[in-house]
């Protein structure tokens, strides 16, 4: 059971793969998320951030460095997070109640029908419980994704570019629902993403990682209260943050134009 | 509107078998062919409803050795498909075994296995197992390591255990493609008994079969042929049924009225 949502620590992680002259995944990384904290990672392609979940989730260990969450350190397969993939990955032989409740049977947790049920009315997606997944559009498919991660109460949600595949619009009503989620359901959540705006918008504070090997480049907070609505985009404090991510990618390359 | 399109799917079919049968009458009774070379229709349903009940129980005969070798293969093919996905150690042992086992023809080694089971029911079903073993164990195979890996590293990273990553992930995501390999196997089997049949056994359809063709009994012959046709038809719509049942969630179940077209 999270206490607070669990504080994530990453103390000098590097991760290098295939031996000595292997591909350098993450350069040496620190850094720490409080409980509860809602953090977006921000970064070209192939800047390590699936290797940084595989490490987070334990299923990869660093060649250097230690990770702990909730001051446990991460040795192996970490069952308190939960994890929302760019795809779905809905078992299409099961309901969208029975795709929720997998984490369950796995961790045999009983007892957890009414928390889906919950969840399932949170994120909007209630009446089709009992519907196959293929009868959803991808936005649903997603809200289902996101129920099944939280359902046992993980510390941490972990999101790798969750909503990339959806169409704009779509986009738009995931991130209302994402900082709705931050702020009803006490999970620290870490939300790696390609959209500068998403990454602001979705966040207490914005990592920006550089093209590998990932590396911090700057650690920026957002001020802005919630909920938020997504007219706090086109505010003067909001753009000036989105231009200074930008001046990142720019000064590395990633950005020319 | 769908009632006139299901007419329509039933009476083209219809109208084609029953022009087709009259052909072969009209050929067989104009041309006056002896009735040994060739019976017409209406002969071979004389022959069915004369020995009706000597047709079914020959036929129980062939269906009780079809359908016990098919219990048998299923059942080793799961077992051994399972444990090949699973391990390539047992992969590189087994499967040059199996796919020997698959390209020796078996009708040449029919008389081995009346040899070594003896005449009846028992070298029957061995001669069903061998012609039905392969497509079980090789469909349970490609269905097991055809799993989506981000579903494989997601329940890991859940924490499941080997076995759960097979009861919940492999194993339904498999279950398509061994329905299609026990549809293979369920339309084999019945091949398969008659076969044996023809060689080591003195009763059942294929018996019937051979002996009504040395008595030139042909009338015979063509009425235990229609009833087999019949039984492996009915066999495999029982198999067709059965898969429906078991995968209501398959894309080939669906209907075409897509739900997220009515809400979104």
């Amino acid at each position: 059971m999270a206490m607070a949502g669990g504080a994530i620590r990453l103390d000098g992680i590097e991760k290098t793969y295939g031996g000595a002259n292997g591909v350098r995944a993450i350069a040496t990384l620190t850094v720490e998320l409080r409980g509860g904290e809602a953090v977006s990672v921000v970064g070209p392609s192939g800047c390590g951030k699936s290797t940084l979940m595989r490490l987070i989730a334990g299923l990869d260990m660093p060649t250097q460095g230690s990770i702990s969450i909730g001051g446990a350190p991460v040795v192996g397969p970490v069952p308190d997070i939960g994890i929302v993939f760019q795809r779905d990955l809905l078992l299409e032989w099961r309901s969208v109640m029975g795709n929720v409740l997998l984490p369950a049977e796995i961790k045999r947790m009983a007892g957890l029908e009414a928390r889906a049920g919950e969840l399932l009315r949170e994120l909007d997606v209630a009446g089709f419980a009992e519907a196959y997944p293929w009868q959803l559009s991808g936005g649903m498919r997603q809200r289902v994704a996101i129920a099944r991660a939280l359902l046992t109460r993980p510390s941490l949600l972990f999101l790798d570019e969750p909503f990339s595949a959806l169409d704009a619009l779509t986009r738009d009503q995931m991130n209302v629902l994402l900082q709705r989620l931050q702020t009803t359901q006490d999970v620290t959540t870490l939300l790696i993403t390609h959209s500068i705006p998403e990454a602001i918008f979705c966040a207490d504070r914005v990592l920006v990682m550089s093209g590998r090997p990932g590396a911090i480049l700057d650690d920026i907070p957002v001020p802005f209260d919630r909920p938020r609505r997504l007219a706090v985009r086109e505010t003067p404090e909001f753009t000036a943050i989105g231009r200074r991510i930008r001046e990142h990618f720019e000064k590395a390359g990633v950005l020319v134009g | 509107m769908k009632g006139r399109a299901l007419a329509a799917d039933m009476i083209w079919p219809l109208l084609s078998g029953a022009a087709g049968l009259a052909l072969w009458e009209g050929l067989v009774k104009g041309f006056d062919v002896p009735v040994f070379l060739l019976p017409a229709p209406t002969d071979i349903a004389e022959t069915i409803v004369a020995k009706w009940s000597y047709l079914l129980s020959q036929l129980a005969i062939t269906v009780m050795a079809a359908g016990l070798g098919l219990v048998i293969s299923v059942a080793l093919g799961l077992m051994a498909g399972a444990a090949i996905a699973g391990s390539r150690f047992v992969d590189r042992i087994l499967t040059p075994w199996l796919v020997v086992a698959h390209a020796i023809p078996k009708v040449v080694i029919a008389p081995l296995f009346l040899v070594w089971f003896g005449f009846g029911l028992r070298s029957e079903m061995f001669f069903v197992v061998a012609f039905t073993f392969f497509p079980v164990i090789v469909n349970t195979v490609t269905g097991l390591k055809s799993a989506d890996p981000e579903q494989l590293l997601m329940v890991r990273a859940m924490g499941a255990s080997r076995l759960q990553v097979l009861q919940k992930i492999q194993f339904p995501n498999a279950l398509p493609s061994i329905c299609a390999g026990i549809k293979l196997a369920v339309s084999l089997a019945p091949v398969g008994a008659v076969i044996g049949e023809f060689v080591a056994s003195n009763a059942g359809l294929g018996h019937l079969l051979i002996r009504a063709v040395g008595d030139t009994d042909t009338s015979l012959a063509f009425a235990a042929v229609t009833v087999f046709s019949v039984f492996g038809v009915l066999l495999w719509r029982a198999a067709e049924w059965v898969e429906r049942l078991v995968l209501p969630w398959h894309p080939s179940q669906r209907e075409t009225l897509m739900l997220r077209d009515a809400t979104t």
